[in-house]
């Protein structure tokens, strides 16, 4: 056992973070990103479920979205490697 | 005031502005005679002091205000991209955010393009270029900033400054507050505090004034000069005087600070000698002189920021040629410094530093911008100034790429150059910063001119007098600003890595000792060279230099 492991009864969790573990997660947010486009195909001019009940996502229309998308998924990395570096030991 | 008016406005404002300046210059050397001790203490005081606890919010470490300044200005580049390219795309979908009418956010292109401006020209240029001036005048003039506390501090109302007028230009009146005059008053207060900071400095100064020095210090003192100058001459209420104080504020506080700074920049992130004075001379007098073409055809950003009452620019035929001359005068401070940003950074020989680390090819970027740009703005300036307008179409995307080619990658190119002087680390990674130039150099050289020759096909269609849109247009428009987008990536990199760097940045005396992959042992003199060619080529103070014989004599065959 390496000693940055640590056992808790037989149960083991690393203590380093394996550096490709970004990679799920970019492949899990292109996943569900590709699953709410081939909604608006499969059941067009149908509105999303739950998100459609607010009116502003109701009314989602136009490219722009993925773009704003784009920039608010920026901003909060920027937001989050600010607070996890800061708060890195 | 416009009593003093003795022949055109244009030429009247000019000369009381050549006449402050140069009276500043001359106090600068002289002092305020016995007033020169107790104006130094009272703007101690008034740095400090005077401010209570409110100054123990923050350290006053070396560097500690420049690195605040530049961290925020990453910020505000994002913002300032993002809502760029938000004002680019509702130019062809108006009703792309209808959505958010829902929220009581109605944007429309004019607003959002308005608001970006205010987010890249104060927020990201305005605190890169004041951040680096932070760095720079302490170690040009041999001695330590006046207050590191104070430069700190007034960072945050800078930004808070910024972020009112970036809700004024989408709303001027809120509650019946001028919001815009509000932000202007706030970030007056910031301003004279980081000047008075600049001239207690200069005035502790152990050594003789450098040139891009000079060009900060009076870079700094002429945006209020030239207000001063306009409101003497009576330009308040005048379209002229409004559209002059927007061009003279361009070509001093954002041309001649962001010269000296990326002149200093140049010099020091390659390891070469900066290439002529006599150019930064040409450069400092000529953007004091001439009226720098770059910006709007209108006083617009003025009338909004001071709140004074709008009025139509319709300049007498002497004004015309007055200030035609004086704007065809601008090439030489914008050829000198180019010239000189770009030979520079080239070097005369081989480069011991690196000379593509981060920041180099954003300055390398907007020098070689700079003279384009400012020939097209020449155009478009003299047109709107004869009074035809039939160039203005183009006028608003030239000013984007006036902004987004030149003051952003020269402004921000120079903090990510002397980062790592800054905050004593290494940007996370080269690499990133590598992508985060080619996706904001790429996206706004490209997205931006799609942008123009979209704004070209639909002033030739309104000259023809065609009034169906041209689906070309449509297209090139909404191509633009999909590539713009790639303005938005770069600046959540640059955001990144300049954050990541803080914390996990190669610490530069480390790298130093490292920097080299190439250990050369020995060097093959084979021909006369210089010291710097041989130290390019990797060697080190212990490398042994080995002479090559040569000979002149005619070869023959090798004997086995």
């Amino acid at each position: 056992m390496s000693s940055n492991d640590e056992s808790l009864g037989g149960f083991l969790q690393g203590e380093q973070e394996p550096s490709a573990s970004w990679a799920i997660l970019v492949l899990g947010l292109v996943a569900s990103l590709t699953f709410l486009t081939l909604f608006s195909i499969l059941y067009p001019g149908q509105n999303l479920p739950v998100l459609s009940d607010f009116e502003t996502f109701g009314n989602l229309t136009g490219g722009i979205w993925f773009f704003i998308l784009g920039a608010i998924f920026g901003f909060f990395s920027i937001i989050a490697t600010m607070i996890t570096e800061a708060t890195r030991e | 005031m416009s009593e003093v008016i003795f022949m055109d406005a244009v030429l009247s404002t000019m000369m009381i502005f050549w006449v402050l300046v140069f009276a500043f210059y001359a106090l600068v050397h002289r002092g305020l005679w016995i007033f020169t001790d107790v104006a130094r203490g009272m703007g101690l005081f008034m740095l400090e002091k005077a401010l209570g606890p409110g100054i123990e919010l923050v350290e006053g470490r070396e560097n500690s205000a420049a690195r605040s300044w530049i961290i925020q200005s990453a910020l505000w580049l994002f913002f300032g991209a993002t809502l760029t390219f938000e004002g680019l795309w509702l130019a062809h979908e108006p009703s792309a955010l209808h959505s958010l009418s829902a929220w009581g956010y109605n944007p429309t292109s004019a607003s959002l393009s308005s608001a970006g401006e205010y987010a890249t020209l104060y927020g990201a240029v305005g605190m890169a270029m004041i951040g680096a001036s932070l760095h720079i005048m302490p170690r040009l003039l041999g001695t330590e900033l006046a207050s590191e506390r104070n430069a700190t501090l007034v960072s945050f109302l800078w930004s808070l400054a910024t972020f009112v007028l970036v809700i004024g230009a989408h709303d001027p009146s809120v509650l019946g507050a001028p919001v815009l005059v509000i932000g202007t008053t706030l970030q007056t207060l910031a301003f004279a505090a980081i000047l008075i900071n600049h001239l207690l400095t200069l005035a502790n100064r152990t050594r003789a004034i450098a040139l891009p020095a000079w060009l900060i210090i009076i870079g700094l003192v002429s945006d209020p000069l030239a207000l001063l100058a306009n409101y003497i001459a009576g330009g308040f209420e005048t379209g002229v005087g409004q559209w002059l104080m927007v061009h003279m504020i361009g070509g001093t506080f954002f041309f001649a600070t962001i010269a000296g700074v990326v002149l200093y920049t140049a010099s020091v992130a390659t390891g070469n000698a900066l290439w002529s004075r006599t150019l930064v001379g040409a450069t400092l007098v000529g953007s004091m002189i001439a009226i720098n073409p770059l910006g709007a055809i209108d006083g617009s950003m003025a009338v909004g920021m001071l709140g004074l009452s709008a009025a139509e620019l319709a300049p007498s035929m002497d004004e015309r040629i007055v200030a035609s001359f004086l704007m065809a005068f601008a090439l030489i401070p914008i050829l000198a410094f180019s010239g000189n940003t770009l030979v520079t950074i080239r070097g005369e020989d081989a480069s011991v530093e690196n000379s593509d680390s981060a920041g180099i090819p954003e300055i390398n970027l907007g020098a070689v911008m700079l003279i384009p740009l400012t020939i097209g703005a020449l155009f478009i300036q003299g047109d709107t100034l004869s009074g035809v307008a039939e160039l203005s179409g183009m006028a608003t995307t030239l000013g984007k790429m006036g902004i987004w080619l030149i003051l952003v990658p020269l402004a921000f190119g120079s903090a990510l150059a002397l980062y790592p002087a800054i905050s004593g680390r290494h940007l996370a990674s080269q690499n990133r910063a590598r992508w985060a130039f080619w996706l904001s150099a790429g996206g706004a050289a490209f997205g931006l001119t799609l942008t123009l020759m979209s704004d070209v096909i639909g002033m030739s269609l309104l000259s023809a007098g065609v009034l169906d849109p041209s689906s070309l247009a449509h297209d090139l428009s909404v191509t633009g600003s999909v590539m713009f987008y790639g303005a938005v990536i770069g600046a959540i990199l640059h955001c990144l890595n300049m954050v990541s760097g803080l914390f996990r940045g190669t610490i530069v005396a480390e790298a130093s000792a490292t920097a080299s992959s190439i250990k050369a042992d020995s060097y093959s003199l084979a021909s006369p060279t210089s010291v710097r060619r041989i130290l390019a080529a990797g060697a080190g103070m212990d490398t042994e230099v080995v002479p090559v014989g040569e000979s002149d004599d005619a070869g023959s065959a090798t004997k086995l």
